[in-house]
């Protein structure tokens, strides 16, 4: 037998599922949207990954899982190690291209920039105050133009003028880029333009005057869109790597820190077993009546036991049950 | 009079120097989402977030039959100077009736200084009062003594949640306290509660220390900064902030011949980088950086509310004190909001950062 270990990227739009051997190499991979629904994707991702990954050949010897979902996923598959997502792609990143200095990671609701110095994060920034430039953004301005997400790079490429719009706020660049929309530009070259717009915000904002220096990587689902990819290039004046898994790097980095940890602690896995995930399991909320601050517990339940609780500030639900890792 | 005054760190300091002078004193709730809601609802948009959860500690205060509010002035140019007087209107407009004493530096308004502890003197006799002063100065001392000792322990508790449970013991014996012999036991008496406390055995080049500076209210009030202190406990980090209410006093309320000078100090190590005070805290954020990287931390977490004009400034000194240093710093403005997955993924991933590079017990490879 095998061993194989899996990793969980629950994040806002997508959750990502891959199984990695021993060596890393990516053994299954999927990208599903989350839609939402957390428990479904992971469910669904999990299942796939049961049918297309050979049982005869292979044994899931550990599960690690990340994203802003990373907790409930963690609970629901019995995770042995429950990362952040910048260590976790920083790791990905770091095993596919050992010399890189900058990853650029753009995802659903947030973006990163990771610096990289032999091979460790010695900084990092995300974004914190908008959605600007943001893979959420692109959607809904692609839904808006009416052409689908995919198609969003080869429309940036096909641009002919240079269309500056404002990218410091959505409610600005929206407005802007329906300002240009009216004077006659093609849309093309809005879309180049929002591109850039884009790239520009992402560098003021996150990297702030930081020196960037090459290898950059760039990674997240919008890596797939050329438009960006393109405004990097120029904004920086540098090629810009896309690794072939960016849009999972996430997920092979949190199972390439469950492969450490196992190793490294000689344990025997978490993971519940394929079949635990048919069991029922339900997450509920309340709001705590024991002090003003009204929190919302979330509690887990799995065949109707409860298995985890948090949510609360003051720590006396999470004190009730054996609580998650982090 | 029925005295309340804004919640910030170990609030039974206020409560004790005030009851010992006979006050009856109210102590507002913790501030939780009920206030913030309030504060939020009654602030001008623009103000800062220590101001408006003062705003809504005021107004539960009010609420309650508070008819006295005491708090300590803003001084330099940070808006914190207007607040005093911002809250009082916001108040006043609400219908709320009350007397509002604001203290500022001794040093700027010596006249109104004096008049303000008049009116808190009441009819006790000038004796009584630096009587009460200095008890509670003393009390102050020890307390925040041991508020150091369960910041750098809380990471090594062997039994989840010991240390938290005997920090909030301590509070309760040092509120219990009115007399000097009834301090000296509350004193003796935590000491035995903290060394009864398991503690895990940890190498010394293990062990990851983490200083915190920033903006004094969002610094010291657990409540708003996420209860920060108890996140990097958990993470397995010792901890020490830049304020201590101690360190306040001695620097704001004692004339010049009294002070001592570990705040002056601090000052002037952050002289190269904000050369004049302009107000908040950004020059003592500054020289915290260098005071922690020279007593050899290996961290700074920076907080600052979001919009505080003196710690904008002190941000973007930073990235260049870190190079120059070699100390990582991470900054986070901390607003009303409530989610904190996106704060707790980051500080997170900055504790990583710290402990690779310290422990370099990981390298990124397959």
């Amino acid at each position: 037998m095998v061993k194989a270990y899996i990793g969980i990227d629950v994040g806002s739009v997508s959750t990502n599922v891959v199984a990695i051997d021993e060596n890393a190499n990516v053994l299954f991979n999927i990208y599903i949207r989350t839609n939402g629904q957390s428990i479904d994707s992971v469910k669904k991702g999990i299942e796939s990954l049961k049918q297309q990954l050979d049982h005869r050949k292979y044994t899931i010897s550990g599960v690690g899982t990340t994203g802003s979902g990373r907790q409930i996923a963690g609970v629901m598959v019995g995770a042995d190690v429950v990362k952040n997502e910048i260590t976790a792609h920083a790791v990905a990143t770091t095993y596919f291209v050992p010399e890189v200095r900058t990853i650029f990671e753009i995802g659903g609701q947030d973006s990163k920039i990771i610096f990289i110095k032999d091979g460790m994060v010695v900084d990092f920034a995300m974004n914190t105050v908008c959605a600007a430039g943001t893979g959420s953004f692109l959607d809904h301005q692609s839904e808006r133009l009416g052409i689908s997400i995919e198609q969003f790079g080869d429309y940036a490429l096909a641009s002919k003028n240079d269309v500056r719009i404002a990218g410091r706020c959505t409610v600005f660049a929206e407005s802007d880029m329906i300002a240009k929309q009216q004077y006659g530009f093609s849309k093309p070259d809005i879309i180049n333009g929002l591109c850039q717009a884009l790239v520009r915000n992402y560098i003021n904002n996150l990297a702030r005057g930081k020196k960037l220096e090459p290898p950059f990587v760039f990674q997240g689902g919008v890596a797939a869109n050329s438009g960006i990819k393109a405004a990097f290039e120029k904004e920086i004046g540098h090629e810009v790597i896309i690794p072939s898994y960016f849009n999972v790097m996430g997920a092979i980095g949190t199972a390439i820190l469950a492969k450490e940890e196992i190793q490294k602690t000689g344990k025997k896995t978490n993971f519940r077993g394929f079949h635990a995930l048919q069991t029922d399991f339900v997450p509920s909320s309340f709001i705590c009546q024991g002090c003003s601050n009204n929190c919302e517990v979330i509690k887990v339940k799995m065949n109707g036991q409860t298995v985890a609780m948090w949510g609360d500030r003051c720590g006396m639900w999470q004190e009730k049950v054996s609580q998650v890792v982090i | 009079m029925k005295i309340s005054f804004p919640y910030m760190g170990t609030v039974i300091i206020y409560k004790k120097v005030l009851e010992l002078l006979g006050h009856d004193v109210l102590v507002a709730p913790r501030p939780s989402q009920k206030t913030l809601d309030l504060g939020v609802k009654h602030s001008p948009e623009f103000a800062c977030f220590p101001f408006k959860t003062i705003m809504g500690t005021y107004i539960e205060a009010c609420e309650m039959g508070a008819d006295t509010l005491i708090t300590s002035g803003g001084h330099g140019p940070c808006r914190a100077g207007f607040y005093g007087e911002i809250h009082k209107r916001v108040l006043k407009a609400l219908g709320h009736k009350f007397d509002f004493i604001v203290f500022d530096s001794y040093a700027r308004d010596k006249e109104k200084f004096i008049r303000n502890i008049k009116k808190i003197k009441g009819n006790n006799s000038w004796l009584k009062v630096i009587k009460a002063i200095r008890f509670t100065y003393q009390m102050l001392k020890e307390i925040d003594r041991f508020d150091k000792w369960i910041a750098k322990n809380r990471a090594y508790e062997q039994i989840t949640g010991s240390v938290n449970q005997a920090w909030d013991e301590i509070q309760k014996m040092f509120d219990l306290a009115h007399t000097k012999k009834e301090l000296k036991e509350a004193i003796i008496n935590s000491e035995k509660l903290i060394s009864a406390i398991p503690l895990k055995e940890v190498q010394e080049r293990n062990k990851v220390r983490i200083g915190i500076v920033g903006e004094i209210y969002v610094v010291m009030e657990a409540s708003i900064n996420m209860e920060i202190e108890k996140i990097l406990g958990e993470l397995g980090c010792e901890v020490e902030r830049s304020h201590y209410l101690s360190d306040w006093v001695d620097h704001n309320m004692l004339p010049s011949f009294l002070k001592r000078s570990h705040e002056e100090e601090i000052l002037k190590k952050g002289e190269p980088f904000i050369e004049i005070e302009i107000g908040g805290h950004a020059k003592q954020t500054v020289g915290h950086i260098v005071d922690f990287k020279e007593r050899g931390f290996d961290g700074i977490i920076h907080l600052m509310p979001f919009g505080c004009l003196p710690e904008l400034i002190s941000q973007s000194v930073i990235p260049k004190m870190s190079a120059q240093y070699e100390i990582p710093v991470f900054t986070l403005s901390l607003d009303e909001q409530t989610g904190q997955a996106n704060n707790k993924t980051r500080i997170e991933a900055f504790i990583d950062l710290i402990k690779n590079k310290k422990l370099s017990n990981h390298q990124f490879s397959a």
